[in-house]
Order: C-alpha cells, then sequence, then structure tokens
C-alpha cells in the first residue's frame, strides 16, 4: 500500500491530471462538505459559548443538571447496548453471506439491502404497530398463553433499543461482510490442515481478521445510534428522552439555541474522541497486514 | 548410508490412494484413481488444469470427501477424517500466511493448536526456520518478506510438527523463474533431510520431471501414466502423454503387418519397417497409427544407420544449446529437429530441403491419429 505518495488522479491513458484539474474535481465535494457540515458545526458551538454571553456557562448547564447528565449518560448506554446487539446479530448473517453461494446468497443480501431503501420512519411506524398493546407481538403472546395480561412495550427503552439495532444492523452487517469476504478460503483450509479445530480456525484466523469490519461497523453503528432522532422520539418514553430528542426539543420548544448548542458541542466532542480513540488504538493496515 | 536410510523409513507414511472417485454432479473429476506411494518417495501428480491433480490433493487433505474410494497413509484409513485430524502438512500456492501474525507465530501455529506450551513451540518454531535458512527473521510480519522467503516460511510452518507427509499444491507457480529454481532445490533438499513422503501438484512439466521420484499424468480425472521422469520421457505409455511430456513429432502412418517386426506405410508412400519394439501400443494389420519421435532423436544427414526423411526447411531458430529446424515432410505434416553443435549449420536456409536420419530405436507407434 502507497501511504506516504501523494495522492494523484490519472488520465485513462496513463498521464498525470495537473494539479488545477484535481483541484477542480475534488472541490464540489469540499464545499459542500464545509457549506453544510462544518461551518454549522461551527457556528452552533460559537454559539454555545457567546450567548447569551461570552462564558461556558451553557456548558455548566449540561453538566450541572442531573436530567441533563442522565439523558446523556441514557443516550451513551443506548448506543452502546444497539452497538453490541448489532454485532452480535450482524456477524453471523455477515459470516453466512460471506459463505453462502448463488441464489441464497443473493436472498440473504436482498434481505439485509432492501430495508436500506426505504425510510426510517416507516420501519420505526412498523415497529410501533407490532408493539401496540393489541398489536401482533401481545396477541401472540397471549394466544401463546404466555401471559394474560399485554405487555408495555410501545414507548419502553427496549422499544428503541430494538427498533434501532433493527435499523441499523445493515450498517453493522455490510463492513464486517466485507472483511470476511476478503479473506482467502485458503486460510480457513491450512489452518485445518495445520490441526485448528473449526472453533479455533474461527477465534485465531478468522475472527481476528475480520475485526476491522466489527470495528468500522460498531463505530458506524455507535456515532450514528448517539444522534438518532425518529425512533426514540416516535417509540420511546418522554421521561426516558435521547440527546437528540432533547437537543429538538431546546430549539422547537424552549427556544434555548444556546444551551442546545452546547449539547451538540458535548457530543461531537464525545463523537471526535471516540474516533480519535479508535484510530490510535486500532492500527488497521498492519492488522489487515498491509504496513509497510 | 544405513543411519540415513533407517531414518528415512521411520521418518515418511506410505500411502494408498485406492479406487478414488470424486464427482460433482454429472462431471467427473476424479474417475477411479489409484495410486500407491512408498514412504518416503517424492511423487507429482502432473495434468492440465481440470485433470483432477488437485482433487486428488483435496481428498487426501481432507477439504473434500470423495464420493467413492479410498485413502490410506500407513494402513490407517483417512478418507473420511477431518484435515484437522490428519496431521499432514501441506504448502499451499499463495503461501497462505496468516498476516496478523508474526513469522514466528506462523511457524508456531500448528504446535499451538497441538497444544504446546509458548517456551517449546517458539523454540521449535526458531528451528524450523533455520531449517529453511530464515533464522532470525521470526518477528517479522509476513508482507515484509519477499514471496520466496513467505514459502519458506509456509514450508517451515508444514513440517514443523514433524508430519510424515507433505502436500504440496503448486507451490511455486507463483514465484518467479529464479526463485522458483531455488525453491526446488530447498524442497529437494528437506526431502532428502527429512525423508518425508511428498505429494507435489503441478502443471509444470519440466518441474515434476526434475524434483518427483515418480510422476503420475492425469487427464480428465484418471492417470494415463505413473512412473519415473525417464521412462515417462523416453517410452511414453500413450498418445497422451506423448503429447504432453516435452516436445515430439506425429505422423500418421497406416500399420501393414505386425510379426517380429512393425511395416508401417508412410503417407509420401514409403513403407518402413520398425522393431516390434517400437509398438507402445501394438495396431492391428490395416489399422491408422500414428509413429512418434523426439526432436533430438533427429539426425540431420543420410550416412547413420535408420531411415532417412527428407524436410523443407520453414524456419531455423537458434536456441543456445541446439539449433531448431523446423519443416514439412513431403506430404505436409509438420517437423522439428533439434540439432546441437549449432556452429557448424549456418549454411542452412529457409527453403532448403534437408535429409534426417531417424535411429530405429527413436520411433514409437501408437494406435490413433495425431490430433
Amino acid at each position: 500500500m502507497m501511504k506516504t505518495g501523494r495522492s494523484q488522479f490519472w488520465h485513462s491513458d496513463g498521464r498525470r491530471l495537473s494539479g488545477l484539474s484535481t483541484l477542480l474535481l475534488l472541490l464540489p465535494f469540499f464545499a459542500i462538505i464545509a457549506f453544510v457540515f462544518v461551518y454549522p458545526i461551527l457556528q452552533l458551538l460559537v454559539i454555545s459559548v457567546l450567548e447569551p454571553h461570552p462564558s461556558l456557562d451553557n456548558y455548566a448547564r449540561v453538566v450541572e443538571n442531573p436530567v441533563h447528565t442522565r439523558v446523556l449518560m441514557r443516550t451513551l448506554w443506548i448506543a452502546t447496548l444497539v452497538t453490541a446487539l448489532s454485532v452480535v446479530l450482524g456477524f453471523p448473517v455477515a459470516y453466512y453471506m460471506s459463505r453462502a453461494k448463488g441464489t441464497v446468497a443473493a436472498l440473504v443480501a436482498v434481505c439485509v439491502i432492501l430495508p436500506l431503501w426505504s425510510s426510517v420512519l416507516v420501519r420505526t411506524a412498523a415497529w410501533s404497530f407490532l408493539f401496540q398493546r393489541n398489536g401482533l407481538i401481545n396477541s401472540a403472546l397471549m394466544a401463546l398463553g404466555l401471559t394474560s395480561e399485554p405487555f408495555k412495550l410501545l414507548y419502553t427503552q427496549s422499544a428503541v433499543v430494538i427498533a434501532m439495532t433493527h435499523v441499523l444492523l445493515p450498517f453493522m452487517i455490510l463492513p464486517i461482510y466485507g472483511a470476511l469476504r476478503s479473506i482467502p478460503n485458503d486460510y480457513g483450509r491450512a489452518a485445518a490442515v495445520l490441526g485448528a479445530t473449526r472453533l479455533r480456525t474461527f477465534l485465531e484466523v478468522i475472527l481476528p481478521l475480520s475485526l476491522p469490519g466489527v470495528v468500522s461497523g460498531s463505530l458506524l453503528v455507535f456515532l450514528t445510534a448517539l444522534g438518532f432522532f425518529i425512533t426514540p422520539a416516535l417509540l420511546g418514553s418522554p421521561q426516558e428522552m435521547m440527546i437528540s430528542t432533547l437537543v429538538s426539543k431546546q430549539i422547537r420548544e424552549v427556544l434555548d439555541w444556546p444551551f442546545a448548542a452546547a449539547l451538540v458541542g458535548v457530543l461531537t466532542v464525545f463523537v471526535t474522541l471516540l474516533a480519535i480513540i479508535f484510530s490510535k488504538t486500532l492500527r488497521f493496515d498492519r492488522l489487515m497486514g498491509n504496513a509497510s | 548410508m544405513n543411519i540415513a536410510s533407517a531414518r528415512q523409513s521411520a521418518s515418511g507414511a506410505s500411502i494408498r490412494i485406492s479406487r478414488l472417485e470424486k464427482r460433482f454432479g454429472a462431471v467427473s473429476a476424479v474417475d477411479g484413481v489409484d495410486i500407491d506411494i512408498a514412504a518416503g518417495e517424492f511423487i507429482a501428480l502432473l495434468g492440465p488444469s481440470g485433470s483432477g491433480k488437485t482433487t486428488i490433493l483435496m481428498s487426501v487433505a481432507g477439504f473434500e470427501f470423495p464420493t467413492s474410494g479410498t485413502i490410506h497413509v500407513d494402513s490407517e484409513d483417512l478418507t473420511y477424517v477431518p484435515s484437522n485430524r490428519r496431521n499432514l502438512g501441506m504448502v499451499f500456492q499463495n503461501y497462505t500466511l496468516f498476516p496478523h501474525m508474526s513469522i514466528l507465530d506462523n511457524v508456531a501455529f500448528p504446535l499451538k493448536m497441538r497444544g504446546l506450551r509458548t517456551a517449546e513451540r517458539h523454540a521449535r518454531a526458531e528451528a524450523a526456520l533455520a531449517t529453511v535458512r530464515l533464522a532470525g527473521y521470526g518477528h517479522r510480519r509476513p508482507n515484509e518478506l519477499s514471496g520466496g522467503q513467505q514459502q519458506r516460511v509456509a514450508l517451515a510452518r508444514a513440517i514443523v510438527y514433524q508430519p510424515r507427509v507433505l502436500l504440496m499444491d503448486e507451490p511455486l507457480s507463483a514465484l518467479d523463474k529464479n526463485l522458483r529454481e531455488d525453491m526446488q532445490l530447498e524442497i529437494k533438499r528437506l526431502h532428502a533431510e527429512l525423508g518425508i513422503t511428498v505429494i507435489f501438484v503441478t502443471h509444470d512439466q519440466s518441474e515434476a520431471l526434475t524434483m518427483a521420484d515418480r510422476i503420475a499424468v492425469l487427464r480428465d480425472g484418471k492417470i494415463q501414466q505413473i512412473g519415473p521422469a525417464r521412462q515417462l520421457y523416453e517410452r511414453p505409455a500413450n498418445l497422451f502423454t506423448a503429447g504432453f511430456i516435452g516436445e515430439m513429432n506425429f505422423v500418421d502412418v497406416r500399420d501393414e503387418s505386425v510379426g517380429d517386426d512393425v511395416a508401417v506405410a508412410l503417407p509420401w508412400g514409403e513403407t518402413w519397417r520398425l522393431p516390434a519394439t517400437a509398438a507402445v501400443e501394438p495396431p492391428a494389420a490395416g489399422e491408422t497409427a500414428v509413429l512418434a519421435v523426439r526432436p533430438e532423436r533427429l539426425q540431420l544427414g543420410a550416412s547413420s544407420p535408420g531411415h532417412v526423411i527428407t524436410v523443407t526447411l520453414s524456419d531455423i531458430v537458434y536456441a543456445g544449446a541446439a539449433l531448431l529446424l523446423i519443416g514439412r515432410l513431403p506430404d505436409g505434416t509438420e517437423m522439428r529437429a533439434r540439432i546441437p553443435g549449432a556452429s557448424q549449420l549456418s549454411s542452412l536456409a529457409p527453403g532448403d530441403v534437408a535429409s534426417f536420419t531417424i535411429p530405429a530405436d527413436a520411433m514409437l507407434l501408437y494406435r490413433g491419429k495425431r490430433r
């Protein structure tokens, strides 16, 4: 892998593009990132420390009010739970996808990818039907005689976790699948002929080599879960808010922009720290044997 | 000598493959193969792709279970035993070193699977690395080594637990020519040192001829011929082997009579009498047959004993040790001759008609027609 060389665009005939053409090709993308992402975030951070007057008062409110810290902790906890569940549920599917062939493989792939094409709102609404007092899940439980009274499922944290896991699962499965697919079949055979049982082969060879996929899937799911809005808002209990609901409340109901901005600031710091920790502790290139 | 041979019989295992068959749906990848391999023997499975050589190896390794037939190693039936309990060594085409482990951990991996303590398995892995002349490379990562070095590590990993059989699946085909020759010698040396039984799959005939004690030539899942290199080269058992191993000239003929000698009618009207031993597959009188001659057995000129042919030369190629002459017989059949000591032949030019003598013992006769 080239790491030190300057990345370059090339003509199809192998000539190198001039610096100016390279710049022009990259400009639209970076312009969009700058205007719709970097600028608003910076603007929010500025508001959070400058309004109503220059101080860290808004941040103090986040940290000092136990209601707000609880929301923050709950958000982190739910994101962790959803990530863990996604790994546990997603890995076997990804593993199966990477081994399967023909129609079965195509069918599984469709099942994984198809939900991505429908909106999160639709999928969340579907869950709220299932979770209702007289919804499918409760009727089934009662029909089976497992319970006489319907459970309270809707507007609970469990409902949020289950639905979020469902929505985010493809983002876990696809990176793991990619990592597993890039492991040559001969590695498993080599391990077997060298004396490894199936379990040892998996633990010593397949799992370590698929770890980059697990980590990037986890990062993707965890970070998305931190800022999830629709699902917790529709399926969760108002007493058990997640941070995005709190932010939205501050902006739309309380109209306290500086405080909402401080909440976003705290979230941004968390996300950035996490990304840095992951990239520092796990040397993916090394793990995959691409270090040069 | 005695000690060496005693060690040899102690460390290699004999292998018996009987009536092996492997079908994938309607296709027979392996179709009734029998091979008996002596303890310590180096055997090559040679054939074009799709000949079944790899499937045989996969069955011995335990990655494929045969449709029928048996595989015995030292009289133990391994046909349906899982790979991890066969205790065989194997080297793959693409090294298959685990990229997330150091070289030492790669070589120690099979020992770890066998429950050895860290200190002992590292000591043994170091020793195995020394055998393939890579002592001191243990702390490196696989991708920090060249292809040839990686394959030597794979070799060390395959022998570190002292298996009695070493399987090799085209282990040299990913290496460039010079490295390949180094590795051929390395593998030969290890084979001699360890006395291990080797099954070596290749599609490269020169590799098979130089390395193996015996070669099994395969086509369409069947063994065409099995024997030492000299036998395969000098007396191929059938037309396929004759054409597959080395260069060969073929001339369509008709058999006229069989007796103490064989009379064949050549396409340009002559009749030759060949010794009965020339008929590898004796044709019946009146049947079509193919006469086969190696290019290096043709002698320029008509002075020596044997049958004389006249060839209209079309190409004269300088090929280092020998001069390659390509031309056509009177009926248009292509004929190649390799003449050593090329310098005196500079007078020949394309378009010339040259006479060659074919010694009687250079001719082989097979049933059928040339392809």
